[in-house]
């Protein structure tokens, strides 16, 4: 059989990357991924509040 | 209502709770710390010590204040049937009673009566609820840059906290210490010292020690602060061994101010993000404060003036959507 001593192509070892990645990113118990998780909302959260708040809540309505 | 600003404030400053690191007292609701008396310069300055006047750098404030601003922005929980009564008894004394129902048994009523004359010191603030709990702080501004504070927390007949701080503010500093639950016989205690420094008028470096001791038992922490503000905004940062909490406060116009909140603690293992927004739409006397964080909590609160009545209405609700759990509260405040 070919590979029986374990000799993976470079497809397999991005598709163990890419699985690996993907359960570190739906571990909703781990530490660290809860941290980047929120820190990422953490700048999410102050782009929105820097960048989408400019709007004037007593200006006049747009006459239609 | 005289001098009375607390009975003033239509907006009471919420109690603290970041003020963990410190033995856990807050100042009873309707309160707010009063400001110490602005500094007075030195006369017969020189030429030199002219040019420093012309730009000083600012004090920072006390370090507890740090995220303030961002924690006033998100909703207050309560929940069930609340009435607050603000009464000025003179120049010198406020009473404000309140009365908190929990669905509909009564969970408790508390008299809350103080000396709030915020220009004269010392200001005292009691608080005691039903059961005969007590929660008093006693005020005092010793000189123009030294302020002292005791409080005392009780359960009942059982004194449960008990501390004592002074707090001194310097040109461009201010430095405090705090003594928590001190007892000579057991050996035990919490000393708290905070130190911040302005670095530029817009940069404020700090950090916190906390150490504490009982029989066999000694261990400190340590944490550190930055603080930066902007034109419209101010980005503030703590991190220690315990772990680390960030906030940003953005005000974007009259109407409008946001906060962004991160928490994360080493010890728990456990990371949070918090956002939220308030809203202020002075020519409806209306107030409204949303929030949503990371723990998939929604909350609001919603508070009206209903003038020319002393009368103001608040609204609260917070849903829990992870824990499918609902609160809500509604309250009147008079006076």
């Amino acid at each position: 059989m070919s590979g029986a001593n374990g000799k993976k192509g470079p497809s397999s070892g991005v598709m163990d990357w890419i699985r690996s990645a993907c359960r570190f990113a739906t571990d909703r118990n781990d530490f660290r991924r809860n941290l980047l998780v929120n820190l990422g909302l953490f700048a999410a959260g102050v782009w929105v509040a820097r960048n989408l708040s400019d709007f004037d809540l007593m200006s006049p309505q747009p006459v239609t | 209502m005289g001098s009375v600003l607390a009975a003033s404030s239509p907006n009471p400053p919420p109690p603290a709770p970041g003020a963990a690191a410190a033995p856990g007292l807050t100042v009873p609701p309707g309160f707010g710390m009063p400001p110490v008396s602005p500094v007075i310069p030195p006369t017969g300055a020189t030429s030199g010590q002219r040019e420093e006047a012309e730009n000083p750098l600012p004090n920072p404030g006390a370090f507890d204040e740090c995220h303030r601003k961002c924690k006033e922005v998100f909703p207050m929980q309560m929940e069930g049937v609340r009435m607050v009564v603000n009464k000025g008894i003179s120049n010198h004394f406020q009473v404000v009673g309140f009365v908190l129902c929990v669905l509909l048994s009564p969970d408790g009523s508390t008299v809350t009566l103080t000396n709030a004359a915020v220009q004269f010191f010392p200001v005292m603030v009691g608080d005691m609820d039903n059961s005969g709990s007590l929660n008093a702080q006693i005020i005092h501004q010793i000189s123009s840059r030294i302020r002292s504070k005791v409080a005392f927390q009780t359960q009942q007949h059982k004194f449960v906290n008990w501390q004592g701080d002074a707090e001194f503010r310097g040109e461009d500093f201010t430095a405090t210490v705090t003594l928590g639950n001190p007892d000579v016989l057991v050996g035990s205690g919490i000393v708290v010292t905070h130190y911040l420094q302005s670095i530029t008028p817009a940069l404020a470096l700090g950090g916190e020690l906390v150490y504490h001791r009982r029989p066999g038992e000694e261990g400190s922490v340590m944490s550190l602060v930055g603080r930066y503000t902007g034109n419209n905004y101010i980005a503030t940062l703590t991190f220690g061994s315990a772990g680390a909490h960030a906030s940003y406060y953005h005000k974007a116009n009259d109407q409008l101010q946001l906060g962004v909140e991160f928490e994360a603690s080493s010890r728990m293992q456990d990371t949070s993000v918090s956002f939220g927004y308030q809203l202020d739409v002075p020519k409806a006397n209306l107030q409204f404060k949303g929030s949503v964080d990371s723990n998939w909590i929604v909350g609001a609160t919603l508070e009206k003036k209903l003038l020319p009545l002393p009368l103001s209405l608040v609204l609260c609700s917070f849903l829990n959507h992870r824990k499918n759990k609902f609160q809500c509260g509604f309250g009147v405040t008079i006076g």
